[in-house]
């Protein structure tokens, strides 16, 4: 992070943390932004399969600080259009956390799967993870995120051109960079926005102002 | 560093491309850094594969020292109008390769013509890229079943999985010889596991330049970023293309 120049992360669980040890990521997330409270905020896993305890963790998470949820449909077992993930949108509803979700993977975790989400809870605010890089990203992402101006959408892994389009059609204000890291790498994510020579205030938004004001993060 | 980009497209009237003449396309590509591309048909994915195996060939003829042209044919035309179109197109064009797009073209892997085409490409030297990654037509284990059963065939997946398959892409590669990796539009950390699990000698560079300027310097910077050691970029960036097709570069 430091060596890219990259003052504050909003970090997640991955891999086993996210599907089936919610409990065990999350302790090591908070505990990671307490310990580096001015470098690091947290987002909180619960799959929504566990029910009720799934809601009873992310709850005492987001009572704990954590500034929302990360779902992945694709890892977790679950369509975004499914019902079995509403009572985990109305704890963040309750708490004011975003919800961040992975997309780009058909069959569960698509564009308009999650604009129909967001359009159920207009309340809440989503952000669509990886702008649901790959092959849906040069389309489904556009008319997707018109639906609702409740979705965000977080820039990492996609391409330049992509990253252009992003920004000439959502407007900078809904756009968030992300290092997409472990899949992509903070230097290649932020040399890609650079080298579109942005205006100082677009690069501030999209680098910066727009995380802070969605998150309540204070630097 | 040479490098040698194996994934660019011509840009033509599909895909939001920006059409631009040839000569201004081999500036972009060489102001990039480049000594060599692979150049791909779009148009011709869409409709008239011959036509557009005329127009990119016409277009590269002048450039041969920096461009090595791709056709495409379709399947749908049927395996022998398909496969005598591939047979012009190498003989009479040049060309000196194949590239296939299941999804844009609508086939899937099991459809007759296909095998007749990939064997066809093998008896003609010319390597097959597919446009991977993309469910339900094209993964990379589907495309991986045809290639076992044209082992004389070189078979590139274009994009290494596209992010999701990667893992399927590696599988496919460590299990079939005659399939290589282009790791084309594939974020920096999957491509260092790619990197890491697969041969390297089967591993080549691509970036879908063309599409638009400034597209081919964010995906050498991918590589970059990764911290390569020297002898592996060199293989990933110019030996391994150009063991696969020898070419001449004006400065390569």
């Amino acid at each position: 992070m430091e060596q890219a120049g990259i003052a504050h992360a909003v970090i997640a669980p991955s891999d086993e943390f996210v599907t089936v040890y919610n409990e065990q990521g999350n302790r090591q997330i908070l505990e990671l932004t307490r310990r580096y409270s001015e470098k690091l905020s947290g987002l909180a896993a619960a799959n929504p399969w566990y029910g009720k305890k799934a809601l009873e963790q992310l709850e005492a998470y987001l009572a704990e600080g954590l500034k929302g949820i990360y779902l992945h449909p694709q890892r977790q077992g679950f369509l975004l259009t499914e019902k079995i993930v509403h009572p985990l949108i109305e704890v963040c509803d309750k708490y004011g956390a975003v919800v961040y979700c992975h997309t780009g993977t058909p069959v569960c975790s698509m564009p308009f799967q999650l604009a129909n989400l967001a359009r159920t809870f207009p309340q809440v605010k989503f952000i669509m993870g990886h702008a649901a890089w790959s092959d849906f990203s040069g389309y489904d992402v556009f008319p997707a995120a018109q639906q609702a101006d409740n979705i965000f959408v977080e820039m990492s892994c996609g391409g330049k051109g992509l990253a252009r389009r992003l920004i000439d059609e959502l407007t900078p204000e809904r756009l968030l960079f992300g290092s997409g890291y472990p899949r992509s790498n903070a230097q290649v994510e932020i040399n890609k926005l650079k080298s579109l020579n942005l205006s100082g205030e677009i690069e501030n938004k999209i680098f910066c102002e727009n995380a802070l004001k969605l998150w309540n993060i204070e630097l | 560093m040479k490098i040698i980009d194996c994934h660019t497209h011509f840009p033509g009237k599909v895909l939001g491309a920006e059409p631009r003449p040839i000569t201004q396309i081999r500036a972009e590509f060489e102001r990039a850094g480049l000594c060599g591309a692979w150049i791909f048909t779009v148009d011709g994915l869409r409709k008239e594969p011959a036509k557009n195996n005329d127009i990119l060939a016409e277009n590269t003829r002048n450039h041969r020292d920096f461009f090595v042209p791709f056709c495409t044919v379709n399947p749908h035309d049927g395996a022998d109008e398909a496969v005598k179109e591939l047979d012009r197109a190498k003989r009479q064009l040049d060309m000196k390769g194949l590239k296939l797009h299941p999804w844009l073209q609508a086939f899937s892997l099991t459809h007759p013509a296909v095998l007749p085409i990939l064997q066809k490409a093998g008896e003609l030297g010319m390597p097959v890229i597919f446009h991977d990654g993309t469910p339900p037509y094209s993964s990379p284990l589907q495309i991986a079943a045809a290639a076992e059963k044209c082992p004389q065939t070189t078979i590139i997946l274009g994009h290494a999985g596209l992010d999701y398959l990667y893992n399927d892409a590696i599988i496919a590669c460590n299990r079939l010889p005659n399939v290589y990796l282009c790791g084309c539009a594939v974020s920096s950390e999957y491509l260092k596991k790619i990197i890491e699990s697969c041969d390297i000698n089967r591993i080549i560079y691509g970036s879908d330049g063309g599409f638009a300027e400034g597209i081919i310097e964010h995906a050498i910077d991918r590589y970059v970023q990764l911290g390569l050691d020297e002898a592996v970029r060199q293989k990933i960036f110019y030996d391994n293309p150009q063991k696969l097709l020898p070419t001449r570069y004006k400065n390569g």
